[in-house]
């Protein structure tokens, strides 16, 4: 109680409330930019944050992901476009309210619901870490494998649009994630004799490559999902009333964001729509839902806030990621020092407690900023997508090289981004490939930990049985929930790309067999082992993908229509979007003849101009301006810019790339 | 070489007044080897001659293997290029790795901060200081990370004091290691001195942990002595002494002192290229010295760097020198050891 208190004091300092409001500014920033999430905010910053002291890179990246949540309302109900993947449900109900001219009222409802859920799940969340300490150590290598393997179950099941398609990204974010040393005996694995792949592809490389870039060149392809009008004045009020009167049903649907969020691997993805259907099934008069229902906005936003705090509990105890942005959480406990487990319940319980206050309080700062900002920050909806969309480029280049300073890790970024574009066109999991990544290592450890102390005798121990009966249960019973079938396979053009596709991601698993068959069968055997589930998953797919296709008869039964639901993906303009990710290899390219800090302000100026003949004068205000955050970036963290070909016959200075000293 | 340094006698003022010091740290922001540096960056600019900058370049990879080759690479030995040097770095080079490409036993160190291991167990399986019921046992698991780090040492350590039983569990850090062994899970533990203040300590005086030994404390001359951390436990040597019934010497001692040079007295190092002159690394060691005499660092030294004194000077160079060369001998030694806990790497 006493520390509790001891870090809400020094929480207030001036230089905590600093960073903790800057990033819940830039998490409000990525929240409302359509598609970026908390994931691709903490994949910017994370590269920032080992430079800080502990607590205060532990309130910046709180602050980053707590109001994404609050502030995706805004493109969720202006523009009919989540802001995040937590907001889909809020645009069943949201948008309608704003084509009736009830904006604000939509708005104020669920920012006042955002705000409750989110300090629920911080008063949850504290009252779990007091418990924290007997289930740590209840929690053996046995059961700490089981509740990996049901957590990577559970988001493959969960996220993707197919059950199968889901379980296979999990399982190819696994093999990825086994690239690196052999944690046994040391052995390379799939590195190609290279450094680079040594200790693994890095977690920021994946994560933005991931997410960033396929929402980038996703809303630069829908270039009318741009707000027309903005109506956003009167009905404050109304909707603060909404919420009053809806106490009740806020306290629930936090209560189940809470639930689900702490369902290890799970998190955001789903949990909108869980609450959205719990009200629906609990709700007598149904018929205004999808028209314009106040309650259709408050369920889902309470929930998807007070998930966070959830969330968090199985991160910080057993260092499991809650949901895709909790891998990049984790990544910066690594990167500051912090390792999750019984440390964050005993010697570093003054970090968990400061994590928990800056949850609420950023919670509160970001609801307050939403509310009382609203009709300027909703203007951010009105900035047309080919002016963002460069900027963001160059700072998403600029963090992942921050990481470890080689050009590797550009290739790797659009290596990741290519997969992500795909893999969103064509309905695979990203945050199952993501979360697969982040724990393949701990899964062939926890393996191999499990099976020296215990043998398989570990199944029979009672913590086990219980999680195995809890976990089977609630992939049932969401699954139900999840995937009623309302697929229309006649609708889908473009089916023999995805069907060649399948063949490309086979390569994968067949190449890391073969180049790992000959090492010792303790380095080789997990990734195999994987590869073989993941092959089996794969031309499981790829027949439905032909049956499919040809449409024959065996699917028309229930069960394999279950296995047919969303086997192909709607994939609309899937060309154009690689036109875009071409630009932005176009945009490598520069980099290596120019530098960075060169390629960086041309790319921005063509970019736009491409676009927008007439937008120079903001082309070069904003070039210049990039310049000048990154030059100060640049000299905060002692970076040498990426130097480009020119740099080996002319003596450029620092700022342009050359030699720092 | 000798004529370049008698040469540069004759203007013998080293002044580094307007200059940028680059200190290179293999390793990531935030991890020992960076705390280290960042701890002694502002004492370096104090006492340096001409008071330069001194800037901390992080570039972490490939085992820390990538930022010593650069080092090696780009480093200038006008004294503004400086290395953070740690165990592992001097392990890749002490076990042959075939990716290094940096001749660290010619580098010129200037601080070594000495580092000891603790091992204990639990109460009920062990008397204090006492291994004989632990040698009993049919099978003693214990955490290693990886054979290819300063773990191995913990095999040939556990192998020397007839531990049969013993057996890694694989892939556990220290800390994951330390609660599976709170946990019930494994036998034995070890850990560093700052987290055996914070996180043993405590569970010895709440009774449910006892000291096994320590490594020791190597002096110049070679002699061994307790760690003040844990006065009453023994070191190896005499707990090998102990065991075996003869005195530790011929080839395990001399394996003791590499593996004690490069975990122990060399845990992490401020070094200056090869070709830095004498002047250079006179001037550096100076700078050293007066840091360890400025009353903040003496107020602050021991929170941030642990108990142990810096090793500055001629003795230095020597304990790089032991730590990085393994003799034939010693690598035998430790192969024997991984092959026989079925390791496939081994020591080149």
């Amino acid at each position: 109680m006493e520390q509790l208190l001891a870090a809400l004091l020094q929480l207030f300092e001036p230089t905590h409330l600093a960073f903790l409001f800057a990033g819940t500014l830039l998490g409000l920033i990525v929240g409302i930019l359509p598609g970026m999430g908390g994931t691709s905010g903490l994949a910017l910053v994370l590269p920032f944050v080992f430079t800080m002291e502990p607590s205060h890179a532990l309130a910046m990246m709180i602050g980053v992901l707590a109001p994404t949540t609050t502030s995706d309302t805004f493109p969720a109900v202006l523009m009919g476009v989540p802001g995040t993947a937590g907001s889909q449900a809020t645009v069943m109900d949201g948008f309608p309210l704003s084509k009736k001219g009830m904006a604000a009222r939509a708005l104020s409802a669920a920012f006042s619901a955002s705000l409750l859920g989110g300090i629920f799940g911080a008063f949850i969340l504290s009252i779990s870490i007091y418990y924290a300490i007997p289930i740590i150590m209840a929690f053996g290598f046995g059961e700490q494998f089981l509740l990996v393997v049901l957590a990577l179950l559970m988001v493959g099941a969960l996220t993707g649009d197919n059950l199968f398609k889901g379980i296979a990204s999990c399982f190819l974010g696994l093999i990825i994630g086994s690239i690196g040393t052999a944690p046994i005996t040391g052995d390379p694995r799939y590195t190609f004799n290279t450094l680079y792949l040594l200790e693994g592809v890095p977690l920021v490389v994946v994560g933005l490559g991931l997410f960033a870039i396929p929402e980038i060149v996703g809303l630069l392809d829908a270039k009318g999902s741009i707000a027309k009008s903005l109506n956003t004045k009167k009905g404050w009020f109304t909707g603060l009333k909404d919420v009053v009167k809806n106490w009740f049903l806020v306290l629930r649907c936090s209560t189940l964001g809470c639930l689900v969020g702490a369902l290890p691997g799970l998190g955001g993805t789903v949990v909108d729509w869980i609450a959205y259907s719990h009200l629906k099934q609990t709700t007598k008069d149904t018929s205004q839902f999808g028209k314009g229902d106040i309650r259709g906005v408050i369920a889902p936003e309470s929930a998807n806030n007070a998930k966070e705090g959830g969330a968090l509990i199985p991160t910080l105890i057993f260092g499991i990621p809650g949901s895709g942005n909790k891998v990049l959480l984790l990544g910066g406990f690594v990167l500051i020092g912090i390792e999750p487990g019984l440390d964050m319940v005993t010697t570093n319980l003054d970090l968990t407690y400061l994590m928990i206050w800056s949850l609420a309080i950023a919670n509160i700062l970001g609801a307050g900023i939403c509310m009382g900002f609203s009709s300027q920050i909703s203007k951010f909806t009105l900035v047309p997508y080919y002016i963002l969309a460069p900027v963001m480029v160059c700072l998403i280049f600029f963090a992942t090289f921050n990481i470890n300073r080689d050009w590797y890790d550009f290739i790797g970024l659009l290596s990741f981004g290519i997969i992500g574009i795909t893999f969103k066109n064509f309905g695979w999991s990203r945050p199952a490939l993501l979360i697969g990544f982040f724990l393949s290592s701990k899964v062939e450890l926890l393996s191999y930990q499990t099976q020296a102390v215990y043998g398989l005798s570990f199944l029979s121990r009672p913590v086990s049985v219980i999680l195995i009966i809890l976990c089977l249960a609630t992939i049932v019973l969401l699954t139900k929930q999840k995937f009623d079938n309302n697929y229309r396979s006649d609708l889908i053009k473009g089916k023999l790309t995805q069907i060649y596709y399948i063949v490309i991601l086979l390569c994968l698993p067949l190449s890391m067999i073969w180049f790992t068959s000959s090492l010792d069968y303790r380095a080789n055997l997990f990734p195999i082992s994987l590869s073989v589930i993941a092959l089996s998953l794969l031309v499981f797919i790829l027949i439905i993908k032909i049956a499919d296709l040809k449409n024959l008869p065996f699917l028309n039964n229930t069960l394999m229509n279950f296995a047919r639901s969303n086997i192909f993906e709607i994939s609309g303009n899937f060309n154009n979007q690689l036109f875009y990710y071409l630009s932005f290899i176009g945009f490598l390219l520069m980099n290596f003849i120019f530098g960075f800090p060169i390629a960086a302000a041309l790319f921005i100026n063509i970019f736009i101009l491409f676009h927008n003949r007439k937008a120079y004068v903001s082309s070069i205000c904003i070039s210049a301006v990039l310049m000048v955050i990154l030059w100060s970036l640049s000299s905060l963290l002692t970076l040498q810019f990426p130097n480009g070909l020119i740099g080996l016959f002319i003596d450029l200075p620092w700022w342009l790339g050359g030699q720092l000293n | 070489m000798s004529l370049f340094s008698f040469v540069s006698i004759g203007n013998a003022d080293v002044n580094f007044s307007g200059k940028t010091i680059t200190w290179v740290v293999p390793f990531k922001e935030g991890g020992g080897t960076s705390r280290f540096a960042r701890f002694i960056q502002p004492f370096l600019k104090k006492y340096l001659p001409g008071n330069p900058d001194v800037q901390i370049m992080h570039i972490p990879g490939g085992g820390a293997i990538k930022g010593s080759n650069y080092f090696e690479k780009n480093a200038k030995a006008d004294g503004t290029f400086i290395f953070g040097c740690s165990t592992s770095v001097i392990v890749n080079v002490a076990t042959g790795n075939p990716l290094v490409k940096y001749n660290l036993s010619e580098y010129r160190p200037v601080v070594l901060l000495p580092q000891n291991t603790h091992w204990f167990t639990r109460s009920d399986l062990a008397e204090p200081h006492d291994l004989s019921k632990i040698k009993e046992r049919k099978l003693v698991l214990y955490a290693l990370k990886t054979p290819a780090s300063a773990d191995l040492f913990h095999i040939w350590i556990y192998e020397k004091l007839g531990i049969k039983g013993a057996k890694p569990i694989p892939g556990l850090s220290s800390s994951g290691g330390y609660q599976a062994f709170l946990r019930g899970e494994i036998h034995l533990s070890s850990h560093g001195a700052a987290n055996y203040v914070k996180k043993v300590k405590p569970e010895i005086e709440k009774g449910k942990v006892v000291d096994l030994m320590t490594l020791g404390i190597i002096g110049a001359d070679g002699s061994v002595s307790r760690n003040p951390l844990a006065p009453n436990a023994p070191t190896f040597p005499e707990m090998y002494e102990k065991v075996n019934g003869k005195k530790l010497e011929g080839d395990d001692l001399e394996a003791y002192y590499a593996i004690g040079a490069a975990w122990s007295q060399a845990s992490k190092a401020m070094m200056l290229p090869k070709d830095a002159s004498d002047e250079i690394v006179k001037a550096y060691r100076d700078a050293a010295i007066k840091m360890t005499n400025d009353p903040e660092f003496k107020a602050k030294a021991v929170k941030a760097l642990g108990p142990f004194p810096l090793i500055i000077g001629e003795e230095a160079g020597e304990i790089i020198k032991k730590a990085a060369v393994f003799s034939d001998t010693t690598k035998k030694q430790l192969n024997a050891a991984l092959k026989k806990h079925k390791f496939t790497y081994r020591v080149q």
